[in-house]
């Protein structure tokens, strides 16, 4: 995406009728539009939220795990999804990773025709045309991408800063860099760049942490598994099954830095990173106590979650258990998987959600503002909805755009649901995704009956990308499903309301890690981080959209940047995405300032 | 007419015990074919006596316990739909015990469906207002829900009754943290840590207490000794589900609990019990072996390890824990021989590397030694212990400025290492090579690890360091300093004896330098 290519008008998707089991007669003429118009009028609260358009649209992809009865343990772990603009066009292009073939048994699916991970260009955008709704094409042959490893993840940045998102492949094996030539094609920049961490990994953070302008790579490191040690697990019930992650040893986490020229050092060990082994689903940059440096956030998987605080100089420490993020309020080290980072209370930091395994619950952590997290998550409303369902990739998503962040998570769970195996479903992990609104007053009501037919599917969810594929102002989200398609949720009514679609630039790339603050009058200042990592094993939007609720009034944009410097620009105009770069705003103050966040 | 609505037609008539008899519930079938043998056994041999106690035309209430002695049966495998079918037959068999709804707000609770939970849970207290245990459930669910107030007034209840009861008491103390009454969430959590003191998981919730109270010193006491284990209602109903579990997999994973929990005997015996299960279990016997080395029985240990091996020549863990073993007790080429297949199974075991690593070089094999501590810091970057193993090795083979040299690069990678500092002063001190030694620089690092840990032998690297520099006074109280706090760690009287002949050396005149 370009800067400033992306504007478009709201409302241009058209309404859809088919979920509502009634196809009305045709009317004549006149007639047809007025009926047309009170459609478009209908409040939102008929229609459902997200209708699943992968299939119409040309998404056609299933993530494949290779299964046949060994149950290896990466089989029940991917995969991902990437929401990013390969050609810069300024529509959103995707990229899945792939399972493989483990070992020699049989997979019980027959596996993908089209093996290894897949590109997909949106042709919503293409040179001077404009499309009603994304089309997307599988350009993988042509882009030169060759991933045959078993893909579990993937995360993007410009890692050279030449304006073109790179790919970063997360895998059981080695990872892959894939470097974008910017002419629709991409290089194997593994080797030369030096990012090949052999491990099996799950999430990485691409994130400007010593601020020297180039975007540094944080690997999050799973469990040490190897085929021929495959222990053999079973469920409660005596079936075998898959092993816990308390079967293998934790494997430690990799931080790289950039040199500038895209090639990385590993770093690991001066960094301190390598102090300590967790077993990493998910990994968030962000900077927890606002002193300007971005922290690391690492959800561990039935262990204590990491909180790496920025020393400067390229140094962390570990804080995590002090910080109070690594475990619950109980003090129980949970299955931690997908991380939201986002000001959900409106009060100027970054607040924490991580999804669980069924039988915990998801937590929300809430930030005083210091980097001090206390779990809020009953009175939140947020504990109970979630007991039920394992939760995997999540995002802080303002669904409604009424300025209030709303969480959406996808589930599916990595031991047998029992109600699955009596139903005689093979694979019997399937359970429904959720979404939860943000009601105001800091509490959340599960909506997901009402929220559309995909959160009533039976699905094996793991990764979910955020992003407004169809650049309609509302933000839709990408649904990766073990042996199941990918689901593209796209937003029914997000659009409905005045929104601020923003870019925050630097140089030739989007600055990930900035951070945003639109002040409203009358209403609470809104904060917003620009970002492509969180969730799990996937990469979203970095662009960020802000709904502005009924408090439509914007008075300024502030801006603080990843290299600690504070901006402030213009409300920009509504219902449109503007590139705010840096440079171009009225400088406020010393680095480390930090915007009035309350009206 | 559907034979349902026939059914209804005849209860209208009082006829409906007629058709009961005629047709007796079904039961709830559950697809066993995948199970353990054992436990697929047990659960057909409940089924089996429900089905004979239903041709015997029981009474209600003997009908009703069978129902929900099956329901247990699932429910100790999770097996939820079955064992919610037994207990809701069981409770419409007999309304007024309050057993069967209580086990059913267990099994419902577990699985997550709360509302339905405290209902049968509310159904319990109804019939028996004295369950503490289901007070502490259903307050359990009410905050799961926000619904704390209610969750409080259904402890407070149980206080009531028994004012000190741990798991209630924690639960309260949760729910003062949320609301910021520290102060009662401090009294709260401090009575159920007394009542629990296993519970150790309870620090965490009481560090926050004191850290809202402004008390850094307890908040920080507390937060250094969380552990694992939590607080649960002691629930006479529930927990004996759990026992009903058979097989070698139930058996197991008692005994990993007993084990973790220290319970060594116990731990024991649940494995021994596996194996019974089933014999050619691989698992058990090398959980049983780590049993008994903590009970102090090697020999046993050696000997299940050895079967495990036999049955399963590939299993990194069982050739890496015999391998530690005869390390310890046997020889050393069969330890290095396990160890080396251990590697072999899992390249990526810095551990494995560095203990491999640790016996070929006390078998004089260094080259190899150093090619095994090479991969353990690959791939343990970390491990302080490879590293400093590294250097010895190097020592041992009288190459002493690398080792330096590693040491120094060692200690830039990892600049809180003590084992390295301590390492590479001591080299610095003492190194055969005088070439090599630095006594500067070996008693500034002697004197920070000192300062760090102030151990007999940090001690005795700084007496070597002021020896190195020809400051033999210094030395030599610093050896007595080392002598000391060896005399106070209790060290046997002929270590003692050597150790003030060191300082008597150094006090004589005439250079002390090693």
């Amino acid at each position: 995406m370009r800067a400033g290519a992306g504007r478009v008008t709201a409302g241009t998707s058209p309404p859809r009728v088919e979920t509502r089991g009634y196809v009305p007669a045709p009317l004549p003429g006149a007639l047809a539009l007025a009926v047309a118009a009170l459609v478009l009028a209908l409040p939102c609260a008929a229609a459902d939220v997200f209708v699943d358009r992968a299939g119409d649209w040309g998404l056609v992809f299933s993530y494949w795990n290779g299964a046949g009865g060994s149950f290896y343990y990466p089989e029940i772990i991917g995969g991902g999804a990437a929401l990013f603009d390969a050609d810069g066009d300024g529509d959103l292009d995707v990229f899945f990773p792939q399972g493989a073939p483990l070992g020699t048994a049989k997979p019980a699916l027959p596996p993908p025709a089209r093996p290894g991970g897949r590109l997909f260009r949106n042709e919503l955008i293409s040179g001077s045309t404009r499309r009603e709704t994304p089309l997307f094409v599988d350009v993988t042959e042509a882009s030169g991408i060759r991933s045959p490893v078993y893909g579990t993840g993937v995360a993007t940045g410009d890692v050279d800063d030449d304006g073109d998102v790179d790919l970063y492949v997360l895998a059981f094996g080695a990872n892959e860099l894939w470097r974008n030539r910017g002419d629709g094609t991409f290089e194997n920049a593994t080797a030369g760049a030096g990012v090949g961490d052999p491990r099996f990994s799950l999430s990485a953070s691409f994130a400007d942490l010593d601020r020297d302008g180039h975007l540094d790579l944080y690997v999050a490191n799973y469990v040490e598994f190897a085929l021929e040690q495959n222990p053999t697990c079973y469920a409660p019930s005596s079936r075998r099954d898959y092993c816990g992650p308390s079967a293998f040893p934790a494997a430690p986490d990799r931080l790289y830095r950039n040199r500038g020229d895209g090639t990385f050092e590993d770093v690991s060990l001066p960094s301190g990173i390598a102090g300590k082994a967790g077993r990493g689903m998910g990994v968030v940059a962000v900077d927890v106590d606002r002193d300007g440096w971005q922290d690391l956030f690492v959800a561990n998987d039935g262990m204590f979650n990491f909180l790496w605080h920025n020393r400067k100089g390229m140094r962390f420490e570990e804080i995590g258990l002090l910080s109070g993020a690594a475990v619950n309020a109980d003090g129980e080290a949970e299955a931690n998987m997908g991380i939201a980072a986002g000001d959900f209370d409106a009060d100027g930091d970054d607040d924490l959600f991580v999804t669980h395994m069924a039988g915990e619950t998801n937590t929300l952590w809430v930030n005083d503002g210091t980097g001090s997290f206390e779990d809020r998550t009953n009175p939140a409303g947020l504990a109970a909805p979630s007991l039920p369902a394992t939760g995997f990739g999540t995002g802080w998503i303002d669904y409604d755009n009424d300025g209030r962040l709303d969480l959406l998570a996808a589930n599916g769970a990595v031991t047998e649901v029992e109600e699955r195996v009596r139903a005689g479903d093979p694979y019997p992990y399937a359970q429904t995704h959720q979404l939860f609104r943000h009601q105001g007053d800091g509490r959340f009501a599960d909506v997901s009956r009402e929220a559309g037919a995909p959160f009533r599917q039976l699905e094996i969810g793991r990764g979910v990308a955020f992003g407004d594929v169809d650049n309609d102002g509302d933000l839709d989200a990408l649904v990766v499903n073990t042996n199941g398609p990918a689901r593209l949720l796209i937003n029914q009514i997000g659009q409905s309301r005045p929104w601020l679609g923003l870019r925050l630039v630097g140089g030739r790339r989007d600055l990930l890690g900035g951070r945003v603050a639109v002040v409203r009058k009358g209403a609470p200042t809104l904060w917003r981080r620009a970002a492509t990592d969180g969730s799990y094993a996937s990469a979203s939007d970095p662009r960020v959209l802000v709904g502005l609720g009924e408090a439509a009034e914007v008075t300024e944009i502030r801006v603080l940047w990843p290299d600690g410097t504070a901006e402030v620009f213009p409300p920009p105009p509504l219902r449109a995405y503007t590139p705010l770069v840096r440079g171009t705003g009225r400088p406020i103050g010393a680095t480390t300032e930090t915007p009035e966040a309350k009206p | 007419m559907t034979l349902r609505s026939f059914c209804c037609a005849l209860a209208g008539l009082g006829l409906a015990s007629l058709l009961t008899a005629a047709e007796p519930a079904p039961i709830p079938a559950a697809d066993l074919s995948a199970l353990e043998p054992a436990v697929a056994r047990q659960i057909q041999d409940r089924q089996a006596a429900l089905r004979d106690l239903l041709n015997r035309d029981p009474d209600a209430r003997e009908l009703a316990a069978a129902w929900a002695d099956l329901g247990m049966h699932y429910h100790a495998y999770r097996l939820v739909g079955p064992a919610e079918t037994a207990y809701r037959r069981a409770i419409e068999l007999e309304a007024q015990n309050p057993l069967w709804p209580h086990l059913l707000g267990g099994l419902l609770q577990e699985a997550g469906r709360l509302d339905e939970a405290a209902a049968s849970y509310g159904q319990a207290l109804a019939l028996a207002p004295d369950d503490l245990p289901a007070l502490v459930h259903l307050a359990e669910i009410r905050f799961l829900q926000a619904r704390r107030e209610e969750g409080e007034a259904s402890l407070r209840q149980v206080l009531a009754t028994a004012p000190q009861e741990p798991a209630a008491n924690a639960l309260l103390g949760q729910a003062a943290l949320e609301r910021g009454d520290f102060q009662e969430a401090v009294h709260r959590l401090e009575t159920a840590l007394r009542g629990a003191p296993g519970a150790n998981r309870l620090h965490y919730p009481l560090s926050r207490a004191y850290k809202g109270l402004g008390d850094a010193a307890k908040a920080g006491e507390h937060l250094t000794q969380v552990g694992s284990v939590g607080v649960r209602v002691a629930d006479g109903i529930l927990d004996g589900i759990e026992s009903l579990r058979t097989g070698e997999r139930a058996r197991l994973e008692s005994g990993k609990r007993a084990y973790n929990a220290g319970r060594l005997a116990e731990a024991a015996e649940e494995f021994r019990q596996a194996l019974q299960a089933r014999p050619e279990s691989v698992e058990a016997r090398i959980n049983l072996a780590a049993t008994l080395v903590g009970e102090g029985k090697a020999d046993e240990a050696i000997t299940r390890l050895r079967e495990a091996v036999a049955l399963d020549p590939a299993n990194a863990t069982a050739r890496f824990n015999l391998g530690l073993l005869l390390a310890a007790t046997g020889p050393a080429s069969e330890a290095i021989e396990h160890l080396a297949a251990a590697v072999a199974a899992r390249p990526r075991d810095g551990e494995a590397h560095r203990e491999l690593a640790r016996l070929l070089r006390g078998a004089s094999r260094y080259e190899e030694a150093l090619r095994e501590y090479e991969k353990a810091v690959e791939n343990a970057p970390a491990d302080e212990a490879a590293r400093l193993g590294r250097a010895e090795t190097l020592v041992r083979t009288g190459r002493y400025s690398q080792a330096r040299d590693l040491l120094e690069e060692d200690l830039k990678a990892l600049p809180k290492g003590l084992l390295l500092a301590h390492g590479l002063a001591r080299l610095l001190a003492a190194c055969p090579d005088p070439a090599v030694r630095n006594g500067a620089r070996a008693l500034e690092l002697g004197l920070a690890v000192w300062n760090a840990e102030p151990t007999v032998a940090h001690a005795e690297t700084v007496a070597l360091a002021w020896a190195e520099l020809g400051r033999c006074r210094d030395a030599a109280r610093w050896e007595q300093t080392a002598l000391d706090t060896a005399r106070k760690a209790g060290a046997a009287e002929p270590v003692l004896a050597e150790m003030q002949k060191v300082v008597e050396r150094f006090e004589q005149s005439g250079g002390c330098r090693p």
